[in-house]
């Protein structure tokens, strides 16, 4: 797993040091990628506040400046409300039930369970796969024909069969379906990963207290996984941000927005219907919000590096 | 780990195990049975014989190694002095850098799309190509500074006083030591320029150019309702990618799980 990553990151760094050697000079060497990187990203940002005070379709000639009314625009549109709602449900979603999932075929993986590798790579082969490509078999596998409602009658649930993707109630719950068979995967190598490198004498002394494989996967366990709990909080969080490709190819965002992301929000403003100052203002709320993250995940890499 | 003692503990586990993974195995089932759905194999033959798969696959295969390219150089030349040599103001670069670690694309659309036109690139390759690269980049770069950190000091001291200029010592010196995050690197930008959606969507309008990402919509297009076909176009598309998986399972794992702890 990433253990030699990890074992690297954990010697004590010594970037503060002075280095006594002179003529070391790295500008040349770090200045490439640093204006690829940053003259596209911040010159797209920049431009983006730019078109942000327009009202302008992104081709004609004629673009009317309209100050901050796009922003004013944003607070009474109860769309990009519900986008807002809904990738912050997402997330909380998404994030406890993968988290339960993986830590959970974590433990079982490490109490002896046979056939491991079949198992790990049946799980994590959705992390690998495009959602691009998985979107028409989940239009299918949702849709009133489809696996799930085949399954729910096999088991007796006939009643409750429907097409899940067109009711404004099951479509977001769906979306989130498809999110957490995607990266479930991916959480669970990491929880693995992360349990493998427990003490030993920990789980030793927790045996010797008599303490059940329940108590100790709760008070020993658990808490050992901290950290990779608290990286993969940020993760999801991110990854909210970003969600396009699910709910654009699987929902289109609907029925009646009811699978509306910020991201697919913008897309259907700025490209769709050629509002693009409107589309850049939400464009530079979503900016805030992922730079909010950046700022803690740098935060957390950096107090990481000291320890 | 854990000592599960009992037998009837253990086929409990085991059969936990089972149910929990049935149902990651399901769409993969779906997607089987939809595209063998109606005319079996034939399925496949009228979407091979539409000709395009050959050209999407080049296609994927060209923005790939492109992005991974440029990602490659960029970090580790980048990483490489951050963490080793001199740079006047060096963590307000980092900074700077980092602050673009977590831009979601769709920010970029309006006005890369704004510019490309004018640059005359839009419906090029090198339009996913270039935005694509900046996204992965201070990831790696990220990445690849941490683990150069640990990279002891005496050893940039020693080539230095062998006489070894700096190409030399990044070449001979740096780049080999630093192999097992460069894989990582690899893999998870090829993971990530390979399934990449949105950017392909907006930037690439000509068939002669579209990645595989968008052959299920192709599809879409080309045979309006029949599932079957999407399906079996959906197929041949994750066939590799599941295949390149089984065949390097630990540096998919390792490349995903570098990407994710950052």
């Amino acid at each position: 797993m990433s253990s030699t990553v990890r074992r690297r990151r954990a010697e004590p760094a010594p970037t503060t040091k002075r280095h006594p050697v002179r003529g070391l000079n790295g500008l040349p060497w770090m200045l490439p990628a640093f204006v690829f990187v940053v003259g596209l990203i911040y010159y797209s940002v920049g431009y983006t506040v730019y078109i942000s005070g327009l009202d302008w379709d992104g081709l004609s000639v004629k673009a009317k400046a309209v100050g901050l009314g796009n922003y004013t625009k944003m607070l009474g549109d109860p769309v990009f409300w519900a986008s807002l709602e809904h990738t912050a449900v997402f997330w909380v979603v998404t994030f406890a039930v993968q988290t339960l999932l993986g830590f959970c075929l974590a433990a079982i993986m490490h109490s002896g369970a046979k056939l491991p590798t079949l198992h790990k790579v049946l799980i994590f082969i959705p992390t690998v796969l495009a959602p691009a490509t998985m979107a028409p078999v989940f239009r299918l596998f949702f849709d009133h024909d489809g696996m799930l409602n085949q399954i729910l009658t096999a088991i007796g649930l006939g009643g409750i069969t429907q097409s899940w993707l067109a009711n404004e109630t099951t479509a977001l719950p769906a979306v989130m379906l498809i999110t957490i068979w995607q990266w479930t995967g991916l959480w669970f190598i990491l929880y693995y990963a992360a349990m493998s490198q427990i003490e030993p004498e920990l789980l030793e002394a927790a045996r010797l207290d008599r303490a059940g494989n329940l108590r100790t996967l709760w008070y020993v366990v658990w808490p050992s996984c901290r950290g990779t709990t608290v990286s993969l909080a940020m993760l999801s969080f991110i990854g909210a941000l970003k969600t396009f490709d699910v709910p654009y190819l699987v929902t289109t965002g609907g029925p009646y927005h009811s699978t509306e992301f910020l991201g697919t929000y913008i897309y259907r403003i700025g490209i769709r219907q050629a509002h693009i100052g409107y589309a850049a203002a939400i464009s530079i709320v979503l900016l805030v919000l992922a730079v909010v993250g950046a700022i803690v995940i740098g935060r957390a890499n950096r107090t990481q590096r000291e320890n | 780990m854990f000592e599960i003692r009992t037998v009837r503990a253990r086929v409990f586990l085991q059969v936990l195990l089972a149910l929990l993974t049935i149902p990651f195995v399901l769409p993969l089932i779906q997607m089987v049975q939809g595209a063998f759905a109606g005319l079996g194999w034939y399925n496949f033959v009228v979407v091979w014989q539409t000709g395009v798969i050959p050209t999407f696959f080049a296609n994927s295969i060209i923005l790939s190694v492109a992005v991974i390219a440029l990602v490659y150089i960029g970090s580790m030349t980048a990483a490489f002095a951050f963490a080793k040599l001199r740079i006047r103001g060096k963590e307000i670069y980092f900074w700077l850098m980092l602050v673009a670690l977590t831009l979601p694309e769709v920010i970029l659309l309006s006005p890369l799309f704004v510019t490309f036109t004018k640059l005359q690139l839009y419906n090029t390759l090198a339009a996913v190509i270039l935005p694509l690269a900046a996204l992965q980049m201070p990831f790696a770069i990220l990445l690849a500074r941490n683990y150069y950190d640990g990279i002891p000091f005496e050893l940039v001291d020693a080539a230095r006083i062998d006489g070894a200029n700096l190409p030399r010592l990044f070449w001979y010196v740096m780049l080999p030591l630093t192999k097992p995050i460069a894989s990582a690197i690899v893999v998870l930008t090829l993971i990530n320029a390979w399934n990449s959606y949105l950017l392909p969507l907006v930037f690439l309008q000509d068939r002669a150019n579209q990645v595989v990402t968008l052959l299920p919509q192709f599809f879409v297009g080309e045979f309006s309702n029949d599932q079957t076909k999407i399906l079996a176009a959906a197929l041949m598309a994750a066939v590799p990618t599941i295949l390149a998986y089984i065949l390097m399972q630990k540096n998919f794992e390792r490349g995903l799980s570098a990407g994710a702890l950052k």
